[in-house]
């Protein structure tokens, strides 16, 4: 996250890469990186491959194997419920992620394409602030002010959970588009400038291009983040508007189903998926 | 990169069009426990009603509460349980709506028409009622299972092989009931006694977690506190789990449907509560929740092994249900010191 230049779309970056490298290798031959590496990875990955196991199971339990089914992809398919929250889920992630990167990516611009300002810092800390109040804080505040806001206008939907989650996704899309900026040094700005380049032209021309992929890495870390809440869109989300992880929530008390492995794995396939066609459209540019 | 951008943009403002809300003549939203509600009760009520149903999960009274208690949460339905319900009612959060005086209120079984609740039932009716008590595998433990010993004095087999709820009424209860002590207890010398035994009793849990059928099916305990419900459900797959009922006492509980002052669509909200009273319609209930529903008749609506498992139909030797009120700001303010070193 902190090195959003390492994700597959650094194809445009025209980083010392040679350098870079040289200093990874140094690492990897610290004693026990190996050891580490593994265990990193054990810890990481061992709980998904459980769950996508599971989710195969012919059996009701989560915890114990008998044979190979697809059953519960059939009854996840089947509810409704599963069904319903799934699309609320994409939905809000989607808009949510739209919405928070174009912000967030005005924010980058204005807090790094300028001369130094009075009161910078503040501006970071202002627009981190989701990262640092407790969600639960954000949750109940959010929940309460939304309480107002019906009261005096009336006006009810899912434009409220939209509206929160675009609000906490914002320091998540701004933290790469800003990393991305910082990397970028404004040479190539100045000399378009003084080609008479329009600020505009400047823009849409050299900055835009150049920031893509961070705006591509912030959108998707937005969407991920918006797609994973739990505690903001419990308390803010009205009739119908039940996320999938909220659904999920719901059930432990009367016992979680291998349905819900069907779910996420089908979800786990999907952002493979995505991350896959992003790595390979940045390849193909390099090649 | 750009073209494969705008293709996501595309594909996103197209997701958002299609998301705009399904509309129907009437409405109804219900707000209940997850996985708590039978997809064809709710088709039939549709049916028979022409009304869109919306229905979402909850997973404690508290956010329902929370939700409730901030106004204008949407939602006509609620189903609290017995202590939540006083609250609400008492808080004006409910609508009086006359459930007594309904149709098919004469199918309500008697037993459940005066509770502490809703005395005569002007505002809720049953949902679900059951027990909190505790389930154990006879083939580890073959010796009398019916007392609350089991989980603060265990035997040799079933040290660190108990799983509780991580429920604070439910483990402080049982302690209370243990020493045979008053609930909603505000005696500091009988506290502390109850604060040593659980504190004493506490190496010999393995966990504390909600999950408890994923916890006896998986075999990581052999004794576990749950629902009796839920035990019914884990006995399915581990079939030596036998349902205690301890002679020191057990919680009862009652979910209740409720109608809230504020819902916007009181009629269907009504026709609701009406339509669950009728027999057929609580079988189903029971069928999909596999707990008991307070409605006489139902019976002969539901699934055998419903009628006849030893969780649900009570031995006649078992002792009534404890159903505990909500307690005073006080007591809860010690119980929640008692928690907090417990959980240290």
């Amino acid at each position: 996250m902190a090195e959003p230049t390492q994700t597959p779309a650094t194809e445009a970056s025209p980083d010392p890469v040679p350098k870079r490298r040289r200093r990874m290798k140094d690492l990897r031959k610290q004693p026990g990186f190996d050891t580490i590496a593994w265990i990193c990875l054990f810890f990481l990955y061992a709980p998904i491959a459980v769950l996508i196991v599971f989710s195969f199971n012919d059996n009701r339990s989560v915890v114990k194997w008998t044979e190979f089914s697809l059953r519960w992809y059939r009854a996840a398919f089947d509810n409704d419920g599963i069904r319903e929250a799934t699309i609320v889920s994409l939905q809000v992630a989607g808009v949510a992620a739209v919405f928070a990167t174009t912000f967030a990516t005005m924010a980058a611009l204005a807090t790094t394409r300028v001369r130094a300002f009075k009161g910078q810092t503040l501006a970071y800390a202002v627009i981190n602030q989701p990262l640092m109040v407790p969600e639960i804080v954000t949750a109940v505040a959010t929940l309460a002010l939304f309480g107002l806001i019906k009261q005096a206008t009336g006006v009810t939907g899912i434009g409220y959970l939209m509206m929160a989650h675009t609000v906490f996704c914002i320091p998540f899309a701004y933290m790469p588009i800003r990393a991305r900026l910082e990397d970028m040094n404004l040479t190539l700005e100045q000399a378009a400038a003084d080609l008479y380049a329009t600020p505009f032209q400047v823009f849409r021309r050299v900055t835009m291009p150049l920031m893509a992929p961070g705006i591509v890495a912030g959108a998707m870390l937005a969407f991920v983040v918006s797609l994973d809440d739990v505690i903001i869109t419990l308390l803010v989300a009205g009739p119908g508007e039940t996320t999938l992880p909220v659904y999920i929530l719901g059930q432990i008390r009367r016992g979680i189903t291998p349905e819900i492995n069907a779910v996420s794995t089908v979800l786990l396939g999907l952002s493979v998926v995505l991350v896959s066609i992003f790595f390979l459209i940045g390849n193909k540019k390099r090649a | 990169m750009t073209t494969s951008r705008k293709h996501i943009v595309a594909t996103l403002a197209a997701a958002m069009a299609l998301a705009g809300p399904a509309w129907a003549e009437g409405e109804l939203n219900i707000y209940n426990w997850g996985n708590y509600t039978n997809p064809k009760l709710i088709e039939k009520f549709e049916k028979e009603f022409d009304v869109k149903v919306n229905l979402d999960g909850y997973d404690s009274n508290e956010i329902m509460l929370a939700k409730v208690r901030e106004g204008n949460s949407g939602y006509d339905i609620v189903v609290p349980s017995d202590s939540t319900a006083a609250i609400m009612v008492e808080q004006g959060l409910l609508a009086e709506t006359k459930p007594n005086e309904m149709e098919n209120f004469s199918n309500m079984d008697p037993k459940w028409v005066d509770v502490y609740w809703d005395p005569g039932r002007n505002y809720t009716v049953p949902w679900q009622w059951g027990t909190t008590a505790f389930t154990v595998d006879k083939d580890v433990y073959d010796g009398d299972i019916d007392t609350l010993a089991l989980l603060f004095e265990p035997p040799e087999e079933l040290k660190g092989r108990i799983n509780m709820l991580s429920d604070m009424p439910e483990v402080i209860n049982a302690a209370l009931r243990y020493r045979g002590y008053d609930r909603c207890n505000n005696n500091t010398d009988e506290l502390r006694d109850v604060t040593e035994l659980l504190i004493a009793a506490k190496p010999n849990w393995r966990t504390m977690d909600y999950a408890t059928i994923e916890k006896l099916t998986s075999g990581d305990v052999d004794l576990s506190q749950t629902w009796n419900g839920a035990a019914m459900r884990a006995r399915e797959q581990r079939p030596t789990l036998v349902y205690a009922y301890p002679k020191e006492g057990f919680t009862g509980w009652m979910d209740n449907a409720a109608v809230l002052a504020e819902a916007p669509n009181m009629e269907n909200a009504k026709l609701f509560m009406n339509f669950i009273m009728a027999p057929e319609n609580a079988a189903l209930i029971s069928n999909f929740a596999r707990y008991a529903n307070g409605i006489t008749g139902s019976e002969e609506f539901m699934d055998e092994e419903m009628r006849t498992a030893p969780e649900i139909v009570m031995p006649a030797d078992a002792p009534a249900p404890d159903f505990v009120q909500p307690c005073p700001q006080e007591v809860t303010d010690l119980y929640n010191r008692i928690w907090t070193k417990l959980k240290q």
